[in-house]
């Protein structure tokens, strides 16, 4: 018996195992990642900061392309200089070899500079593994210091005339300076510059106002069409079907739809809106920031209170008939039923209808980044869809992640607050109670 | 319930259901109008004393729609198999077998089916980056089993929690191993089950936008919510083909709907009703 039971429990494992490490793969450690990523100042579009650096590196391929050329015009413009600019020069070139000196003391970096060399030479360009090494701080210091003085003492000579070919020299050294990548760990500075950028709390705003209003409509409509059609009719399995519809569109194609219904000069809702006095001019219902959140809100319901209407009628169906007719007996008023009997037998309905609503819209995204695409004038703009922009249209990826990483938290503490209503109820293991 | 419904009721019936359906009606009668009339004064007439299927021809034209559909179709179908059938393991072991943590592990698939997507598109997009799969339909297929495997064990476990343990216990006083219980009992009960599931999740691949915005931004590779977002211009918005193009993936839904409607809703109310 006992070993039956092992058996059992290594099956269990083995079969959950295969889901258990995909999640772990792919949703997970993603996420882990991100909140990584937001410790750095990590963008796509500069080079030096397109991938994250704990420490100092060198870009050989650079220091290269510029370093030898550097040394050689150098020793040319010592052959003709005379007095003081000839010793000033002098110096400047002991230095440098110096440093290069130093750099080529480390074994791979000696190693890798060949490598890279050889490339150079042969007119290749060298894979991104050789051409970038890393360098101890020390090092690394050493040589932007004694770069930058290079370039000082260089500039200095060149505005007394005491170069031949000022702009060759000059421009060499200038190459070297961006040779070093510096690391670009921040620690929490994106989420510092975050929380004191009226652009964050305006979008967190956006998101909490449209969260709340629309599920609170969503909820108030959604029960009272589940208790409208919570009755044997004819034509039932046609009114299911219809409700969903709009929820089984993909929310880009009707978040389109609706722009057409909204548009200024040719929409039939804005239309209709106007006529009934709900906007003053067809335009504003995109164009102003209280147009547009209505908009959005207003697509929203139409798109989701039906399928909040669905939880809601199965709620209903499990509550016995009987206690209905008992209350009935015992003189009870419709509203007094539906106090007493029906929201209390409801509550673990509406609760879990509740979270699972308030979840999406709090992560709302496709909805208004197609509607709306944020505006006018960012009064649409959600955190996910700030934090979408920040990443792929400044390509600011430490930036970005930092907001993601803020998405994820308020996600958890509403999940969190809800469970705490909930309680076990949701993850009751019902199979073992049944046994 | 036993209330009888009255006339009144039918009214309310018929307005809700125009309500619900009248974006879907405007953009029907809209996809056969002629271009001339979705502006201006006759933007706003019902019907058309023109009926014309130009703006139908024009998206599979003019644009490459058809290849938009293709690719949804193979996109969601593989992520659906593939997370429908390593979830069912997952989930049959999770409903059926005693083992330590799986209260843990199904807590764990629920936390993550709530993980809201852009806080794992930066690595998410980093990765297929790295890997050269941006543009293909492996680039979309790995990032969906984000949403879609807790999905399919989230609906599969209350699928298969229904089946009567009997059927077990006489199918191991009869000598059957756990797997041979599992093929020859446990998942013939639970086709419907597995079935409601692959719908759901099918739709919910299929209507995507984040990771295909951000993953497959060639015209070859995007898929159809990403493709009809697109289809606005700089300036103009071509309203008739997105009209015509609209209409063309929601008839599907429709029969789809009007098909598998009661599995649907026992689908999506499952896990959030007690029975």
């Amino acid at each position: 018996m006992r070993n039956e039971k092992r058996m059992e429990r290594i099956l269990g494992y083995s079969l959950v195992a295969p889901a258990l490490l995909l999640i772990l793969a792919i949703a997970i450690w993603p996420v882990i990642q991100s909140f990584y990523y937001s410790l750095f100042d990590y963008r796509l579009n500069d080079p030096r900061k397109s991938s994250i650096h704990l420490n100092y590196s060198l870009d050989l391929e650079g220091y290269l392309q510029n370093y030898p050329f550097l040394q050689s015009a150098l020793k040319q413009e010592l052959a003709t200089a005379e007095g003081t600019v000839k010793e000033t020069l002098a110096e400047v070139e002991q230095k440098l070899t110096d440093m290069d000196a130093a750099i080529r003391k480390d074994e791979q970096v000696a190693k890798q500079y060949d490598q890279v060399n050889e490339a150079l030479d042969n007119f290749e360009t060298p894979s991104e593994e050789v051409k970038i090494v890393e360098l101890d701080e020390q090092t690394a210091k050493q040589l932007i210091s004694t770069v930058d003085s290079a370039v000082q003492t260089l500039k200095q000579i060149h505005q007394d005339g005491g170069l031949k070919q000022p702009d060759k020299v000059v421009g060499l050294a200038e190459g070297l300076t961006g040779v070093v990548i510096e690391p670009n760990f921040v620690g929490l500075k994106h989420y510092k510059d975050n929380f004191s950028d009226p652009r964050l709390w305006k979008a967190l705003w956006n998101t909490t106002f449209f969260t709340v209003v629309s599920v609170a409509v969503e909820l108030v409509l959604g029960l009272a069409i589940a208790l409208l059609i919570n009755k044997a009719f004819f034509g039932r399995g046609l009114v299911r079907a219809t409700i969903l519809v709009p929820w089984a569109i993909p929310t880009a194609v009707s978040a389109l739809m609706w722009k057409f219904l909204y548009d200024g000069q040719n929409g039939i809702v804005a239309k209709y809106f106007e006529n009934i006095g709900l906007v003053d001019r067809m335009g504003d219902l995109l164009t102003t920031e209280a147009g547009a959140m209505f908009a959005v809100i207003f697509a929203d319901v139409w798109k989701t209170t039906p399928y909040m209407a669905l939880l809601l009628l199965a709620g209903l169906q499990t509550i016995p008939s009987s206690l209905y007719e008992a209350a009935s007996i015992d003189g009870a008023t419709k509203w007094q039923q539906f106090v007493k009997v029906t929201l209390p037998l409801l509550k673990s309905s509406i609760l879990v209808a509740l979270l699972f609503r308030t979840l999406d819209a709090f992560r709302v995204f496709d909805l208004i980044f197609v509607l709306t695409g944020g505006g006018p004038a960012n009064s649409t703009e959600t955190i996910s869809i700030l934090a979408y922009k920040v990443m792929f249209s400044q390509t600011n990826f430490g930036n970005g992640s930092a907001l993601a990483v803020i998405v994820f938290i308020c996600v958890a503490i509403i999940s969190m607050i809800y469970i705490k209503w909930l309680g076990k109820d949701l993850l009751s293991d019902s199979a073992s109670a049944k046994r | 319930m036993t209330k009888k419904a009255g006339p009144l009721f039918y009214i309310f019936l018929v307005v809700f259901v125009f309500f619900v359906m009248f974006p879907f009606l405007w953009v029907l009668l809209s996809s056969i109008k002629p271009l001339s009339e979705l502006f201006g004064d006759k933007a706003f007439q019902w019907f058309t004393s023109h009926p014309t299927l130009k703006s139908y021809i024009s998206v599979f034209v003019n644009y490459p729609f058809l290849r938009y559909l293709w690719n949804s179709t193979v996109v969601a179908t593989i992520t659906t198999v593939y997370t429908v059938f390593v979830a069912a393991f997952a989930a049959y072991a999770i409903a059926r077998l005693e083992f330590r943590g799986k209260t843990v592990i199904l807590g764990l698939v629920l936390a993550v089916s709530m993980f809201p997507q852009i806080a794992t598109i930066s690595p998410i997009y980093m990765f297929v980056k790295k890997f050269g799969l941006t543009n293909s339909y492996l680039g979309l297929i790995i990032p969906y089993t984000t949403f879609a495997l807790p999905l399919s064990i989230w609906l599969l476990v209350t699928f298969f929690r229904k089946i009567p343990f009997d059927l077990e216990e006489a199918a191991k006083i009869d000598g059957a191993t756990p797997m041979q219980t599992y093929f020859k009992v446990i998942l013939p009960l639970a086709v419907p089950g597995v079935f409601t599931t692959s719908i759901l999740v099918f739709i919910a691949a299929w209507n995507e936008f984040l990771f295909a915005l951000t993953i497959n931004t060639a015209e070859k590779y995007k898929t159809v919510p990403v493709g009809i977002a697109m289809f606005q211009g700089q300036y103009t918005i071509p309203w008739g083909e997105i009209s015509a193009a609209t209409v063309i993936v929601t008839i599907p839904l429709v029969i789809m709907v009007l098909l598998f409607q009661r599995r649907i809703v026992s689908g999506l109310t499952s896990g959030s009703v007690k029975e």
